[in-house]
């Protein structure tokens, strides 16, 4: 999008652009915004032409107004929401992960962000039989780990077998790797979706800050230029494609405060829209095991919530009431 | 509009209104004696003065003391993450699309979603909420509300800027169209900032091109346009209480054409050691009277509530 040429759309010859170029129009931007009848006047080209040309370039190039009842119609049988195999956490979300939206988990190291993950590609892999894709950044998926949570579910080996086929890993371990790789996501989901077998309804990215905070400090503009390009990538696979979209976060100390907060910085903070903060629960009497949840942000329910999860007890399926409410 | 008004009396094409051409032509089709495109066009701006007095009442409890009116006007929304900014934007579009026998002013609303964060299932539950008659027959209502809703999606600045104008046409051609929601203005910032090189300028041309068009639009079509501008830059101080604290605390990085079409700002926050209640605050900020009011609120289940 951007610089006028022949055959751009219908009506649009080469003597027409070079006469527009010669007034110092030369991109889609400068003639839309241009006084047609002055241009007309300079240039010696028709004014209905123009219009019509102008009408054309903008119904190419522009967005289209949707309805907001088509919309609701569309969402209302396109979102799922995709329990994440863990009880509280599925409180704490709202009953899982909703498609079409980007869930960030954020804690400091050991806080089981990647246990989480790990869960939640064996869940919907096993019980909801849905394929995963899991893009890992810093080498923290093990097989061995993903085989261990679905014995735990199943003794069966084919269906072992069968829920490891649904979960694709890829590897990214720089910014470039990982745009590469989830814009081909994209292209190869979005031609997947007439398929009648099962389709990807989860992406996990572990972790986002492994490849986003060796760009940031210095030189600021790129870093962060890169990292919200990569940011409506994830957001417009989650819309455009109907995934859920699962990504991790660190925790970093705040300049002045000193205080812990997610990583990242302020303009990554808008991306997401819901955060769960895992902390490390230290008390008498507990087991290294047990953290804290807590709900930071949410589109639909008030924040401030907390869940204690054991992460000890992961590797077996809950036998709690909640955990058989899964909706699909 | 005047000029545009006389081009259309005097017969040239500068009209580039589409209903307006069609309404023409169906005319010239059905009857010998045709409305003149003069005549049509003011039925439309009859169409959207009348509307206006009713709009005065989009928020009582934001602009009940303001004297002059607010169309025309942009009003800017403006703080750090998570301060129920967006929020504030589906409980106005409720209070616009739902219909007058519920309390609503039953009038359009165009909705440009810029950075994908346009939660439809939130909008539903707060119509839901507000409509009385229980889940049974609200269904269709809820429908019919959302009918008068228009969303778009724009992927980058100059892309925005184009669509801004063909929904020139839009606007024209929905008379009842009043609000217009940008969420939110500073989703391109960074990435501007990248591409356009080493020249301020040219970073930011497109932004400055889209404030300058929306300033057209609004004041045109007598339009109420409310953008949301995240907080992108770390606070230079920590803030402290009080309203003109608040002038303090905003640091503007948008560019300065933005900067002056904006009428009222309104920044958004929430207390921190507060953290597990729903109290919000909000800061309004006339430019145009450099008044200062304080509005405090809760977000619950059916959108905001100002205590």
């Amino acid at each position: 999008m951007g610089v006028l040429r022949a055959g751009l759309c219908p009506g649009l010859t080469q003597d027409t652009v070079q006469l527009l170029k010669s007034r110092g129009i030369k991109t889609v931007v400068d003639l839309v915004s241009a006084d047609l009848e002055d241009v007309a006047q300079k240039c010696g080209l028709s004014y209905k032409a123009l219009v019509a040309l102008r009408r054309v370039l903008l119904a190419q190039f522009s967005a289209f107004p949707f309805n907001g009842a088509d919309l609701y119609e569309e969402l209302k049988t396109s979102t799922a929401i995709l329990s994440t195999g863990i009880g509280s956490l599925d409180k704490l979300l709202d009953a899982g992960l909703y498609t079409g939206e980007v869930t960030e988990i954020v804690g400091g190291p050991g806080s089981g962000k990647t246990q989480v993950c790990l869960c939640v590609a064996a869940n919907v892999a096993y019980s909801l039989q849905q394929n995963v894709v899991y893009v890992d950044s810093n080498g923290g998926l093990t097989a061995s780990r993903l085989l261990q949570l679905l014995q735990a579910r199943t003794p069966d080996e084919e269906e072992q077998a069968g829920a490891l086929q649904r979960i694709q890993v890829v590897r990214a371990f720089d910014i470039f790797q990982m745009l590469d790789v989830l814009q081909d996501l994209r292209g190869a989901m979005s031609q997947q979706v007439s398929s009648a077998s099962a389709t990807v309804k989860v992406v996990v990215v572990d972790s986002v800050t492994a490849v986003v905070s060796p760009l940031l400090g210095g030189q600021q503009r790129e870093g962060l230029a890169l990292m919200m390009q990569m940011a409506r990538e994830l957001k417009t696979l989650a819309r455009d494609v109907g995934v859920a979209v699962m990504v991790t976060n660190h925790m970093t100390r705040d300049r002045d405060s000193g205080k812990l907060k997610p990583a990242l910085g302020r303009s990554w903070s808008f991306v997401p829209s819901t955060r769960i903060l895992l902390d490390i629960e230290e008390g008498a009497g507990m087991s290294g095991s047990w953290r804290r949840a807590y709900l930071t942000k949410s589109p639909r329910l008030p924040t401030g919530f907390q869940e204690m999860v054991d992460i000890g007890t992961w590797g077996t399926p809950e036998q709690s009431p909640t955990s058989q409410g899964d909706q699909m | 509009m005047c000029s545009d008004f006389h081009r259309a009396e005097s017969g040239t094409q500068g009209f580039s209104c589409e209903w307006l051409d069609s309404r023409v032509s169906a005319a010239r089709l059905s009857s010998p004696s045709l409305p003149s495109a003069s005549y049509l066009l003011w039925c439309t701006l009859l169409a959207r003065l009348e509307g206006r007095s009713a709009l005065k009442e989009i928020e009582p409890y934001l602009f009940a003391d303001e004297d002059s009116s607010v169309h025309g006007d942009i009003l800017e929304f403006h703080g750090p993450e998570g301060t129920g900014k967006t929020e504030m934007l589906y409980h106005l579009t409720a209070r616009c699309v739902l219909p007058k026998s519920e309390g609503g002013l039953e009038v359009e609303v165009l909705f440009i979603d810029t950075d994908y964060r346009f939660d439809m299932l939130r909008l539903v539950t707060i119509l839901e909420r507000r409509l009385s008659g229980g889940s049974s027959g609200s269904e269709d209502e809820v429908k019919r509300c959302l009918g008068r809703l228009f969303v778009v999606s724009c992927g980058s600045s100059t892309h925005l800027l184009l669509t801004l104008h063909s929904l020139e046409s839009t606007v024209c051609g929905h008379p009842s169209l009043c609000l217009l929601i940008l969420d939110s203005l500073s989703a391109f910032y960074w990435i501007d900032r990248a591409n356009g090189g080493e020249s301020v300028n040219s970073q930011e041309s497109a932004l400055k091109k889209c404030s300058q068009f929306l300033e057209k639009l609004a004041h045109e079509y007598r339009l109420v346009v409310f953008a949301t501008t995240q907080s992108l830059m770390q606070k230079a101080s920590a803030w402290t209480e009080g309203p003109s604290s608040a002038g303090a605390d905003y640091r503007p990085y948008l560019c300065k054409a933005w900067q002056r079409v904006v009428k009222h700002r309104l920044f958004f926050s929430r207390p921190e050691d507060l953290k597990t209640s729903n109290r919000f605050s909000l800061v309004s900020h006339n430019l145009k009277s450099n008044s200062y009011k304080k509005h405090v609120f809760i977000i619950g289940e059916s959108g905001i509530e100002f205590c």
